[in-house]
C-alpha cells in the first residue's frame, strides 16, 4: 500500500512532447512508472516513448484508462490543462511547473474539491512510492521501500528526508511534494489524513516552513491521528518581514512565524525534529 | 508586486471608483503649478511603496497653495523607511466626515477572496483586526462568484453607512472586487474610504499588490507606466546585482555565505547554523537545474562579500546532478578564485563524480584548493553545518 500513487495508477503527462515533458517521460518509465501515454493539442496520433500521444485528456483517458495525470507545462497554460485532467475524471493531478497564477490555482483547487480529484503543487517536484512509481522530477537515488510516509514543500527538504530514512532502514512508503507556490492544489493535513489511512505507513514526517499558511491547519488532523507524525519547520531564525526563496514563504500579517508553527504542531502532539539526525532517533523511540 | 497609490487611484478611476482630483509631481516646480491651478487648500502625499508614510512625516496639509512648493522641497529630502521620495502626488484637502476601510484579499488557508469593511478606517486595519474583531465585517466568495449588489449592499449596511449613500458604496465596493479580478491582485484596500462634509463618497487612498506571476496577462500596466518592480523595502546593492543575475538572494546580518541547492535547504540551512552557534550571512536559492556559470556566479556573490567569512555549500544532487555542481564550482575557482574557507558537501545524483572533479582539479592545482573543504555522502550534512561555523568563527578569531 501507498497512497496516491502506486505501481497500479495508469499515468498520463499533459505536455507529453514539449522538452521537458519528454525527458521526465523518458526517466519517469526507466523507474518502472506506469506511464500510459500522454496529451498535445495538435499532435495526436504520434508516439512518446511507446506511449501514444492524444489530443485531448478525453481522448487519452478513453484510449488508456488514465487516472492520474502529471503536468509538464509553461505556468499560463496550466489553468486549462488542470481543468481539463479534473473534468475528464482524472483523480490525480501533479503540477510540476512554477508560478502558476494564484487566481488560477483558486480556480483549480474548486474545480478538483467538485470533481473529487486531488491536486499536488505548483512548483512540486512531485510525488515518489519507491519501487512503484516516480512522479515528478525526484531522483529517485534518496529513496527506499518502506514504512515512513512524508509531506514537504520542497523537493530538497524531501531527498534530503527520505535519505536519512533510507540511510537508517525505516525507508519510505510514499514521499509527497506539496509544492512552493504561495497557494497549493493540497494541503498538509489532507496529505496526512491519508497517510492516516494507509496500512503500510508507521509514521509521517512532516516539513513546514516559513510563510506557510497550511501548517497550523494541520494540527487538528494531527491530534486525530493515531500514526505518529514527526515535524520540522524551516525557518526559525529567519528575519521577520524578509522574504525567502518560495514565492510562499513570505511572513505577511498575523501569519505564524516559523517557531510558532512549531509550537503549534508540537502541541497538537506531532514530535518536533531540529536537524534530519534526530528523525531516526525519534522513530526509534517511537518504536516504529 | 505593490503599485504606488497613484497607480492605483489610476486603477481605481478606470473602473469608475471616485477618486480626489489629485496629479503627480516630480519637483517642487511641478508642485507649485499644479498647486496654482487647484488653487484650494492641498495634501501632498509621498509616493513611496511602503506603509506608514503619514507618521513619517510623508504627507503635509497646505492650506494655503503659495506654501506647496517650499512643503514639496522638504517632502522630496525625505527618506521614508529608506525610500527616497521621488514622486508626490497633489490632490485637493478632503472634507472628512467619516473614514471606512474596505479591502480586497485573498484566504489562502481557505481558498476564497475576502472582501473586508470596516468603519473604522484610515488605520492599521490588522490592528483593529486583532484589537476588536467585531468592528470588522468579512464576507467570502469563490474565485469564480459573482458579488451581487446585494451582496455589497450587506456589506455596506454591516458598516454602517447611510442609507442615502448604501447605492454608492455598493458599487464601489463591486468596483474594487472587479479591479481585483481583472487585475490578478493579490490586495485592493480603500483606506480610507471618505464620507465628506457634503455626503460623498471617495477613495482617498488605495493600496494595490498584484501577482507578480500573472502580470503577463495585463500588458496594459506596462502600457499605463507601470512596470514590475520590487515587492517592499529596498534592496542592498548586493540583492541588486543577484536579481540581475536572476539569482533569488537577500543579504542577512551573519557572517556564514550561504551556498545552498534549493529554497527548501536554503531556509533550513540557516537554521542548522543556528543550532551550532553560527549566523548566516544570505538566503539564496539555486534554483532548478543551475548552470556552472550561475553557480560560478553564486560563489562570486558571496566571496566579493566581506561581511562573509566562511562559505557553505550544500548540494544534493537531482535532475541537478552533481557533477555539473563541481563544474561550477571550479569554474569559479579558476575564474575568481577563493578568498576564504569554503566547506561543502555533495550527495545524491554522481556525487562520487563530482567528488572525483574536484580531487583531479586539486591534484592539478592545488593553489586553487587551498581553503577548500569537500566531502561527499559519507559525512552527514550537519557535521558539514558544524564546520562551517567553525571556520567562520576562526576566520572572526583570526582577524
Amino acid at each position: 500500500m501507498a497512497i496516491l500513487v502506486d505501481k497500479n495508477s495508469k499515468i498520463m503527462v499533459q505536455g507529453i512532447t514539449g522538452g521537458a515533458g519528454k525527458f521526465h517521460t523518458k526517466r519517469m518509465l526507466e523507474y518502472g512508472t506506469n506511464i500510459v501515454g500522454g496529451t498535445s493539442p495538435g499532435k495526436g496520433g504520434q508516439d512518446v516513448e511507446g506511449k501514444p500521444v492524444y489530443d485531448t485528456v478525453a481522448e487519452c483517458v478513453k484510449g488508456t484508462g488514465a487516472d492520474t495525470s502529471v503536468i509538464f507545462l509553461p505556468a499560463q497554460f496550466v489553468k486549462e490543462a488542470a481543468i481539463e485532467a479534473i473534468r475528464a475524471g482524472v483523480k490525480f493531478v501533479v503540477v510540476v511547473p512554477e508560478h502558476i497564477p494564484i487566481h488560477d490555482m483558486l480556480l483549480v483547487r474548486k474545480e478538483a474539491m467538485k470533481q473529487n480529484c486531488t491536486v499536488l503543487g505548483g512548483n512540486t517536484a512531485g510525488i515518489i512510492t519507491p519501487g512503484e512509481a516516480n512522479l515528478g522530477i525526484m531522483p529517485d537515488i534518496a529513496f527506499k521501500p518502506g514504512r515512513v510516509g512524508t509531506v514537504s514543500r520542497s523537493g530538497s527538504i524531501t531527498y534530503y528526508i527520505a535519505n536519512t530514512l533510507t540511510d537508517s532502514g525505516y525507508g519510505e512508503t510514499t514521499c509527497v511534494g506539496l509544492g512552493g507556490d504561495p497557494i497549493l492544489g493540497s494541503t498538509f493535513d489532507e496529505i496526512l489524513w491519508k497517510f492516516e489511512q494507509d496500512d503500510k505507513t508507521k509514521a509521517v514526517v512532516m516539513t513546514g516552513e516559513i510563510g506557510g499558511v497550511y501548517e497550523e491547519r494541520a494540527c487538528d488532523t494531527i491530534s486525530k491521528m493515531k500514526t505518529p507524525v514527526i515535524v520540522m519547520v524551516g525557518g526559525i531564525f529567519a528575519p521577520l518581514g524578509k522574504r525567502m526563496g518560495h514565492a510562499g514563504a513570505i511572513v505577511e500579517g498575523k501569519m505564524g512565524t516559523a517557531k510558532e508553527k512549531l509550537d503549534a504542531l508540537a502541541s497538537a502532539g506531532a514530535h518536533p525534529a531540529k536537524t534530519f539526525l534526530d528523525i531516526p532517533k525519534i522513530l526509534e523511540k517511537l518504536g516504529v | 508586486m505593490r503599485l504606488y497609490e497613484h497607480e492605483g487611484k489610476k486603477l481605481f478611476a478606470d473602473f469608475k471608483i471616485p477618486i480626489p482630483e489629485g496629479k503627480v509631481a516630480a519637483s517642487p516646480n511641478e508642485v507649485d503649478s499644479i498647486a496654482k491651478e487647484l488653487n484650494k487648500p492641498l495634501v501632498l502625499k509621498s509616493q513611496v511603496l511602503t506603509g506608514g508614510r503619514g507618521k513619517a512625516g510623508g504627507i503635509k496639509l497646505v492650506d494655503n497653495p503659495s506654501d506647496a512648493k517650499k512643503v514639496a522641497e522638504d517632502l522630496f529630502k525625505l527618506k521614508i523607511k529608506g525610500f527616497p521620495v521621488e514622486k508626490l502626488l497633489v490632490e485637493p484637502k478632503l472634507d472628512i466626515k467619516q473614514e471606512i476601510y474596505l479591502g480586497v484579499t485573498i484566504d489562502r488557508l481557505n481558498y476564497k477572496l475576502v472582501v473586508i469593511a470596516s468603519a473604522e478606517g484610515g488605520v492599521d486595519i490588522e490592528e483593529t483586526a486583532e484589537k476588536s474583531p467585531d468592528k470588522i465585517t468579512r464576507r467570502s466568495f469563490d474565485i469564480d462568484e459573482q458579488l451581487y449588489t446585494f451582496d455589497a449592499i450587506g456589506i455596506a449596511k454591516a458598516v454602517g453607512i447611510p442609507s442615502e449613500l448604501v447605492k454608492s458604496a455598493a458599487s464601489i465596493i463591486i468596483n474594487l472586487f472587479k479591479v481585483f479580478k481583472a487585475y490578478d491582485a493579490k490586495l485592493a484596500e480603500i483606506n480610507p474610504l471618505v464620507i465628506t462634509g457634503d455626503g460623498k463618497l471617495i477613495a482617498a487612498d488605495s493600496r494595490i499588490s498584484l501577482d507578480d506571476d500573472a502580470t503577463f496577462r495585463h500588458p496594459n500596466l506596462a502600457e499605463m507606466g507601470i512596470e514590475k518592480r520590487h515587492e517592499e523595502g529596498e534592496m542592498t546593492p548586493r540583492e541588486q546585482q543577484a536579481e540581475e543575475w536572476g539569482i533569488p538572494y537577500l543579504d542577512l546580518d551573519g557572517n556564514i555565505g550561504m551556498f545552498p541547492g534549493g529554497a527548501g535547504f536554503g531556509i533550513m540551512g540557516n537554521d542548522f547554523l543556528h543550532y551550532y552557534g553560527g549566523k548566516p550571512a544570505n538566503f539564496m536559492d539555486s534554483g532548478g537545474g543551475p548552470s556552472p556559470e550561475r553557480l560560478a556566479k553564486m560563489l562570486v556573490l558571496l566571496d566579493d562579500n566581506p561581511n562573509v567569512k566562511a562559505i557553505f555549500g550544500a548540494r544534493f544532487g537531482g535532475i541537478s546532478r552533481c557533477d555539473d555542481f563541481a563544474k561550477g564550482v571550479i569554474m569559479f575557482l579558476e575564474d575568481h578564485g577563493l578568498s576564504k574557507p569554503m566547506v561543502c558537501r555533495m550527495t545524491g545524483n554522481m556525487w562520487q563524480e563530482g567528488v572525483r572533479m574536484f580531487a583531479e582539479a586539486k591534484k592539478e592545482n592545488p593553489e586553487l584548493f587551498k581553503q577548500f573543504e569537500f566531502h561527499g555522502i559519507e559525512t552527514p550534512i550537519e557535521e558539514i553545518s558544524k564546520r562551517a561555523v567553525e571556520l567562520a568563527s576562526e576566520a572572526e578569531g583570526g582577524k
